[in-house]
């Protein structure tokens, strides 16, 4: 089986707190066009890797390349130009901005804009943002403070954020946490929707098997900061190792149900 | 009224207030045009920017003695002090706002009042340059604006002109920016900007706006103290933010107005002046937690922070 070229490229990444040992050294390559989903129990250095490949926080060892460039280290706002885009596990918005002015604001960003002193900003990006809202179903509470949106709202005010700079990989930390399950299956399915209309590479943290084998193309297990299994769904399903540590009954009854 | 004629008679009553004014009150209106700009300066941080500067009277004092150090020591003409100012306390804000804006929070307060401390202990001991605890004394404009009613029109045009500066800078994308970084300065980061560099550029433009405010109130007054720069003027410009409203644009102007009238009317009255302002700016804020221009609520979308435009 032959991959695309890896979009990212993790290499014995290793992050360390005090004397714990949150990353052991993954290394992982994400190849262009994969719904490539990260699981493990909880405490298995899921977020860490996240915040590690995001530049939120700063590896001990080890090197993260973005198509072929070497960002390890890098400050977020330098990997977000470069085309990484996240979202966070409790949506983060601008709570006292319009929906519309959450993603104005983005635009801004990465455009590069906001050093413009003296221009007005009311209209700039108006159009691309209304266009970003309907994208993700937002279109009718445009002019609504971000902050009173549902949770489920600000999630996919989130991702109309995150998409604002066309990135072309798009990092999603529990894009369906806090959702009932019906609300799941339907935020994932918009994911992968519009992943596929952009042509965008997507990797997400998951706790929901259900939502993790309806759309993951790939698999990444960790445990304990490693990297216990890596593969297409069928496999890491399959995988004894995987079932016991991690998957237990359910994967069985999954993998039965499927 | 619409705004427009509100604008119009405020604008008649700035521009005739000279004319019915004696000379005592034209002085305190142009303490309340200067104490203006430094209130909106400093809420360009606070109310916008969301960061807490307990140090801002650093900037004001700065300018204060670069205008006398350059009209009276080296004798330069009154423009260059007049511009001079600003740019002082920019180059003194560039190196305090470099360091500070590394915190946030306490530690950046903190931070921007240790800066300050140090400089007032650089203006009483370094004698030479700043007349120690004497200050510097007969800093007045030449000429035409030695007249204090076409003083009072000299600042209130660089005020005016200062404070749409500003308040283009606010309805900017660099303004929503600052907007966007006061709530959630991470989300922001992860739409491609340099959080750091934005705040250290907020805190500049603000140190030159206070710069100009006070080398014009240091011409108003004919002279500059130490006391300019203690910790505790730094508390005014917080306290005039504060009753205005940090969350409208022109709230800071209009608690400039009142903290200085009501110093001027309640020191007149009695001894206890500050005992009377605390009276009152504690049921201010107990009855107008959002400030004076917060009593119609949401309503007045155009002139608050919160609403579409700045």
């Amino acid at each position: 089986m032959s991959r695309a070229a890896p979009i990212l490229s993790v290499d014995d990444l290793q992050k360390h707190f005090g004397g714990v040992r949150a990353l052991a050294g993954v290394t992982l390559d994400v190849a262009a066009g994969e719904f490539h989903a990260i699981i493990g129990p909880n405490g298995a250095g899921k977020s860490t890797f996240f915040n590690t490949l995001t530049g939120l926080l700063r590896p001990d060892a080890g090197r993260v390349a973005f198509e072929g460039h070497d960002v390890t280290g890098q400050a977020p706002h330098a990997l977000t130009r470069r085309g990484m885009a996240r979202t966070f596990q409790i949506a983060s918005v601008f709570p006292d901005l319009g929906a519309r002015e959450n993603v104005q604001v983005a635009l801004l960003g990465y455009q590069g804009a906001t050093w413009r002193p003296w221009a007005s900003a009311r209209r700039m990006g108006e159009t691309r943002a209304r266009e970003l809202l309907a994208l993700v179903g937002l279109d009718g509470l445009s002019e609504r403070a971000a902050g009173t949106l549902s949770h489920g709202d600000q999630k996919r005010l989130e991702l109309a954020i995150a998409l604002a700079g066309r990135p072309r990989l798009l990092l999603l930390d529990e894009p369906t946490a806090g959702m009932t399950a019906q609300e799941r299956l339907e935020s994932i399915r918009l994911v992968h929707r519009i992943a596929g209309e952009l042509g965008l590479t997507v990797v997400f943290t998951e706790h929901d098997m259900a939502v993790v084998f309806s759309v993951a193309t790939r698999i990444s297990v960790l445990h304990q900061g490693a990297l216990l299994a890596e593969g297409p769904p069928a496999a890491v399903r399959a995988d004894p190792a995987v079932q016991r540590v991690y998957l237990g009954d359910a994967a069985a009854t999954v993998g039965q149900a499927v | 009224m619409s705004r427009v004629a509100v604008a119009a008679v405020v604008a008649a009553g700035l521009l005739g207030a000279p004319a019915v004014l004696s000379d005592f009150w034209v002085f305190i209106a142009i303490e309340v045009l200067a104490f203006a700009l430094y209130a909106v300066s400093f809420n360009l941080l606070l109310g916008f920017g969301g960061m807490l500067s307990f140090g801002h009277a650093a900037y004001f004092g700065v300018g204060g003695y670069a205008v006398a150090l350059l009209l009276n020591r080296m004798a330069l003409p009154l423009g260059v002090a007049v511009v001079g100012a600003p740019i002082a306390a920019a180059a003194v804000a560039v190196v305090i706002g470099y360091l500070s804006v590394r915190r946030t929070g306490i530690y950046f307060a903190m931070l921007t009042f240790a800066f300050q401390m140090l400089l007032y202990t650089v203006a009483i001991k370094w004698t030479g340059l700043t007349g120690g605890f004497d200050g510097i004394t007969g800093v007045r404009p030449h000429g035409v604006l030695s007249d204090p009613r076409l003083y009072y029109f000299f600042t209130l045009a660089v005020v005016a002109a200062a404070l749409l500066a500003l308040y283009r800078l606010v309805g900017s994308p660099f303004g929503y920016a600052l907007r966007a970084l006061r709530t959630n300065p991470r989300r922001l980061q992860y739409v491609g900007v340099d959080v750091r560099t934005h705040r250290w550029a907020a805190f500049v433009i603000a140190g030159a706006a206070a710069g100009l405010a006070g080398g014009l109130f240091a011409l108003a007054s004919g002279n500059v103290f130490p006391s300019w720069l203690d910790w505790t003027a730094s508390a005014t410009p917080i306290v005039m933010a504060v009753l205005g409203g940090i969350h409208a644009f022109l709230g800071p102007v209009i608690g400039a107005a009142i903290y200085v009238v009501l110093e001027v009317v309640i020191s007149g009255q009695t001894e206890y002046w500050p005992l009377v302002m605390g009276c009152v700016i504690v049921v201010l804020v107990l009855v107008l937690p959002e400030g004076l221009t917060g009593w119609r609520a949401l309503g007045w979308r155009g002139v608050r922070a919160r609403g579409v435009v700045p």
